[in-house]
């Protein structure tokens, strides 16, 4: 078998196989804002840094796990659409870096009239790590949907089939 | 494909009980087998043996010349149908035929392509995207056959695959397993208690009763020579009838008749002379004659033919079931008169065909 033809069953066999590793990656997404976020609410420093964007960011958090969650299932069927998504909410989770965590990483509180920072330096890498982590896989998701999607469409168009 | 060969099989469960006795069989390559019998008869555990998923307790079991008897499931090479098809309903049609090369860990692309071919062979190539739940019970049985000829398994055997299907689906999946058969080439054996199913789909019939084996033979054979009074009255549809006659120089008496022997069939009796019988006439051999009478009870049009059952030799006589072209209207308590066509003889004691039991 040539490699032409080996790329051509592996496009045909996405006719029936679903795109489980763009998929997966979703959940390794979903799985690293859940790091992120049981982390956050917690400091490092025994203080806290009460602001309304933890708030927001709780609300923000429940409407990511519903939209990578979807965007999961919707890449499992190779809808193209999807990707976009994905590549919004791969972005915001690197956009998110520069909110609560850099800012709780820079500010401080006054404990019993002491200046503490609020988020130590060890809890900051962690949490950036967690969201770089899950904003870099959902956008890799997103992109290998999109790649197999083109590869699918143009195998459909070939066969005479359409998706 | 391959060989099998079932040499003084017997199989005896911890608790004694014997399910097969000394069973023997040469399967050759190519060669669809079917083992018929009533339930209970041990034709599935003869299969199940075959297959790995009983263990044989006396004998000897060959694929190809090799010894397979305690071999695992898994290393004989042997795919299984069963009659539940034991589809994965959460899995794809695509995904259920290509599950077990993917445990294999076979190259995708391979898979692909046999997956594929196994699909245009079984016309299921437009439901491969479809779950088990949205097929009808033909296409998931068809799948299950799929399931395994993407294996390419040297032996498929099939445990009564179409007993979940209504009559007509039946029909057409059994016409299915046939052209697959002729199509594959492959050695089968095949489990049914159904006689219709033996008759239109074997090469070679094993009928079984009480697990031993009562006869081996095409299915002509064992329709037109059956090898005894079980065999001929499980194969046939409806059944032969019976009736016990006493030999009596060039005739046959029975109760409430008399019937007349050709020279061959005086022949063959030579050594009856005198004694009793068990004459067996199939229904289609009776025609409306004059030799014996006997009482209507029913009458059952079918169309081309009328299932007429009646009674031998008065009201408590012997029940009879002659089946006659075209359509009669007879009713209950008519008085008719038959005439056999061809006779079965076989030995009142010991139940055996005399002389083949055929003229």
């Amino acid at each position: 078998m040539t490699t032409q033809d080996e790329r051509s069953i592996a496009r045909d066999r996405m006719r029936f196989i679903k795109n489980s590793q763009s998929s997966n990656l979703c959940y390794l997404g979903i799985l690293f804002d859940v790091f992120y976020f049981v982390n956050i609410y917690k400091s490092d420093v025994g203080t806290y840094y009460y602001t309304f964007k933890i708030g927001a960011s709780i609300v923000y958090n429940l409407i990511f796990l519903l939209v990578a969650f979807l965007a999961s299932e919707g890449v499992k069927n190779y809808k193209k659409e999807f990707s976009y998504i994905l590549f919004v909410i791969g972005a915001l989770q690197f956009a998110r870096i520069f909110i609560i965590p850099t800012q709780a990483h820079s500010a401080t509180t006054l404990v019993n009239d002491v200046a503490v920072s609020v988020m130590g330096d060890g809890q900051f890498f962690r949490v950036v790590a967690y969201l770089a982590i899950s904003g870099a896989v959902l956008i890799a998701a997103g992109l290998i949907n999109l790649r197999k999607c083109n590869a699918l469409e143009e195998h459909l168009k070939s066969i005479g089939e359409t998706a | 494909m391959a060989t099998l060969s079932l040499q003084h099989i017997d199989k005896i469960y911890d608790n004694n009980v014997q399910a097969v006795y000394d069973f023997n069989l040469d399967v050759k390559d190519g060669e669809l087998i079917v083992l018929v019998g009533p339930s209970g008869c041990g034709k599935s555990t003869t299969l199940r043996m075959v297959a790995g998923l009983e263990d044989i307790s006396n004998g000897k079991l060959l694929l190809d010349g090799k010894d397979i008897t305690n071999a695992p499931a898994k290393d004989r090479d042997m795919a299984m149908v069963f009659q539940s098809y034991a589809l994965y309903g959460h899995m794809t049609i695509y995904e259920n035929m290509a599950f077990s090369l993917t445990l294999r860990k076979e190259n995708p692309n391979v898979i692909h392509k046999k997956v594929l071919a196994a699909a245009e062979v079984l016309g299921l190539t437009s439901q491969l995207n479809k779950k088990p739940a949205q097929l009808s019970g033909g296409q998931r049985q068809r799948v299950a056959m799929g399931r395994s000829i993407v294996r390419n398994p040297k032996v498929f055997l099939f445990d009564e695959p179409l007993s979940n299907l209504d009559a007509k689906l039946r029909g057409a999946t059994r016409r299915e397993i046939l052209l697959l058969h002729k199509r594959l080439q492959a050695t089968m054996m095949y489990v049914t208690h159904d006689q219709t199913e033996a008759l239109t789909l074997a090469d070679r019939i094993v009928c079984m009763s009480m697990g031993h084996v009562q006869q081996v033979g095409t299915p002509l054979e064992l329709y037109d020579s059956p090898a005894n009074i079980f065999v001929a009255s499980f194969i046939g549809l409806p059944p032969m009838n019976f009736f016990d006659v006493t030999v009596s120089g060039e005739k046959l008496i029975g109760e409430g008749f008399e019937v007349s022997l050709t020279p061959e069939e005086k022949h063959t009796l030579a050594a009856y002379q005198g004694k009793q019988i068990v004459l067996g006439v199939r229904p289609e051999n009776i025609v409306l004659g004059n030799d014996v009478p006997a009482t209507v009870t029913m009458n059952e049009n079918l169309g081309m033919n009328t299932l007429v059952h009646a009674y031998v030799g008065g009201n408590t006589g012997v029940k009879v079931t002659a089946k006659l072209k075209g359509w009669t209207d007879y009713k209950a308590d008519d008085t008719v008169s038959f005439t056999f066509d061809r006779k079965h003889f076989f030995d009142k004691e010991t139940t055996v065909a005399i002389h083949g039991g055929e003229l």
